[in-house]
């Protein structure tokens, strides 16, 4: 497959989630929406009462936006658009349609990856910008993060939008259902992997979890207290690339092996 | 002459201009203990419409799954063109278009972006017969429609001009007259005789005899996995009882006069006349005399020919007999 076939493909993928509009307004709600609603109602309450309330901007402001991009609202767009891709061709019946062309069915999961992922940073981006404005515009006197706190901030949310795209495409590709890809992996994140978190008896077995270990690495490490399980920082990088890496590996798997 | 075109065509392609585009030799596909394909020999001509008959579960779909590389046979040998596959199945099907069972798209796309998401995995050089396969279909002015607002005949040529984008050397269309009304039909069959006026070869599964048989130069029958007649259409409703139709003003005296006459195995009455079986393949004209020269006056004299779908149904009945 050359990087023009490549390129086509991919443009491909995004034009099918891009054209869908319930998912992307699902998205851009959870992502653009939620940040205007949250730091708007924040800096309602801070003016009401700016001594009860702290300011919805600073850095303490900009750590609440990059938690909600990175691991939850922002989790819950990437799973959307990962599940959406990962299963559109075969929900549609299209998978076969694609297949009887005669490129590979590796090459037609491949792309399936890089399409979810520009799709998701393209609203992470969108909303990060506006957490960006919103922490220098509210900021009401507290400390504002430098530049190199703003890059790490990216460059998390990055990461963790990236894996958990990754794994609602490979579980998408796995099952090949919409409905069950969505209800398995924001359970898991959202459900099981909390409720894991607290079981203490399960000691480091909980490494293994993908939420502790993004938070790990998260800029400012103000999160790390609200996680019981801390890890090294290798140990967290190892077990985000096996996130990132085992989903893709199944999805392909069943790609290539299903009947189409 | 139509080999002649299909050749220069499969040239100008750069694939081998074997006379035969598809060759099947002991082909069998198991689903568990039921066999679904059993020892299959199929030979398909170069540069023809060739029909794909056969009752549902047959086999026919099982088959084209298998040629298309979309399920594995579990024994024998198949060729595209004369390459193996599924061996050699990305070389060939970039040269085949096909619709297997019905054609599916995605619906929130229109019937343009559905042909681009295809052409994109087709390679750079198919954008460019996006317009000119709608064209080809009839669905240029409502390209820019979601596909989920198409009717089912929509939908069908839709899944036609997909397979063009490949310009394909084969197209392999499974019941693609299913959901079109009767101008749709004719607008189809217009269509494959121009495709394979192209050079092209059409392989046309369906459940429609009477459209094959207007439709096809040749088909074969498949009939509980196995096949059970294939070649022209002609030869396949040829008549092998050689039976004729007399018209005449009196059949009673027609049938004195032929009673016992060398070239008559049988005779019997018809509404308008009688019907003979002959004992040989002439003696049409002799019968002719006879009945003249006895005093019945004849209007008509003209072979039986079967319809494809009586042939279809007697073949397949006789092997579900043996069972």
């Amino acid at each position: 497959m050359t990087l023009t076939v490549a390129r086509q493909m991919i443009g491909a993928e995004i034009l099918k989630v891009r054209r869908n509009r319930g998912v992307i307004a699902f998205a851009l709600l959870l992502t653009v929406g939620v940040v205007v609603l949250l730091y708007g109602y924040v800096a309602i309450q801070h003016s009401s009462n700016p001594f009860q309330n702290e300011p919805a901007g600073g850095t303490l402001g900009m750590h609440r936006g990059i938690r909600d991009l990175g691991e939850f609202f922002g989790m819950l767009a990437a799973v959307l658009i990962g599940a959406e891709v990962g299963t559109a061709d075969l929900s549609s019946g299209v998978f076969r349609d694609l297949v009887t062309t005669g490129r590979s069915r590796l090459a037609l999961f491949g792309v399936r990856l890089p399409a979810a992922a520009i799709v998701t940073l393209c609203l992470s981006a969108a909303a990060y910008a506006l957490v960006l404005v919103a922490t220098f515009v509210f900021a009401d006197g507290t400390p504002t993060p430098g530049l190199g706190l703003i890059l790490q901030g990216a460059g998390w949310i990055a990461l963790a939008n990236v894996v958990v795209v990754a794994l609602a495409v490979g579980v998408g590709s796995l099952t090949g259902s919409r409905a069950l890809t969505l209800t398995a992996v924001i359970g898991w994140q959202a459900i099981v992997t909390n409720l894991l978190v607290n079981v203490s008896s399960l000691g480091s077995a909980r490494n293994a979890l993908l939420t502790p270990a993004l938070t790990q690495i998260m800029p400012l490490n103000l999160g790390s207290s609200d996680h019981p399980v801390i890890m090294a920082t290798g140990v967290a990088v190892v077990v985000i690339c096996a996130w990132l890496v085992i989903p893709q590996l199944v999805g392909a798997w069943r790609t290539r092996t299903r009947d189409a | 002459m139509a080999d002649d075109t299909a050749a220069r065509h499969a040239d100008h392609l750069g694939m081998p201009t074997t006379t035969n585009i598809i060759e099947t030799r002991g082909v069998t596909k198991r689903f568990g203990a039921r066999a679904a394909v059993i020892d299959l020999d199929l030979t398909v001509p170069r540069g023809s419409a060739f029909g794909f008959l056969g009752h549902n579960g047959a086999g026919k779909t099982t088959l084209i799954r298998m040629l298309l590389g979309l399920t594995n046979a579990d024994a024998g040998s198949m060729r595209i063109s004369g390459r193996p596959v599924p061996e050699e199945r990305a070389a060939v099907l970039a040269r085949v278009g096909a619709i297997v069972e019905e054609p599916h798209f995605h619906g929130h796309l229109t019937g343009r972006e559905n042909l681009r998401v295809i052409a994109a995995v087709r390679g750079p050089e198919v954008r460019g017969r996006i317009d000119g396969a709608l064209r080809r279909v009839g669905l240029l002015d409502r390209a820019d429609d979601r596909v989920r607002t198409y009717s089912q005949g929509m939908r069908q040529r839709l899944g036609v001009a997909r397979c063009l984008l490949a310009d394909p050397e084969l197209l392999i269309l499974d019941e693609p007259m299913n959901g079109l009304d009767p101008g749709g039909i004719l607008e189809f069959r217009t269509m494959i005789g121009e495709l394979t006026g192209e050079g092209r070869t059409v392989f046309l599964s369906s459940h429609l005899l009477d459209e094959v048989e207007k439709t096809c130069d040749a088909a074969a029958v498949i009939d509980r996995g196995r096949i059970i007649a294939q070649g022209p259409i002609s030869e396949l409703v040829q008549d092998e009882h050689n039976e004729i139709d007399i018209g005449c003003d009196d059949r009673h005296a027609a049938l004195d006069l032929l009673d016992g006459h060398p070239s008559v195995a049988a005779a019997y009455p018809t509404p308008d006349g009688i019907r003979v079986t002959m004992a040989g393949i002439d003696g049409a004209a002799a019968v002719n005399a006879r009945l003249v020269t006895g005093g019945v006056l004849v209007s008509r004299l003209e072979p039986v020919r079967e319809s494809l779908e009586q042939r279809f149904l007697e073949m397949t009945s006789r092997v579900g007999g043996q069972a």
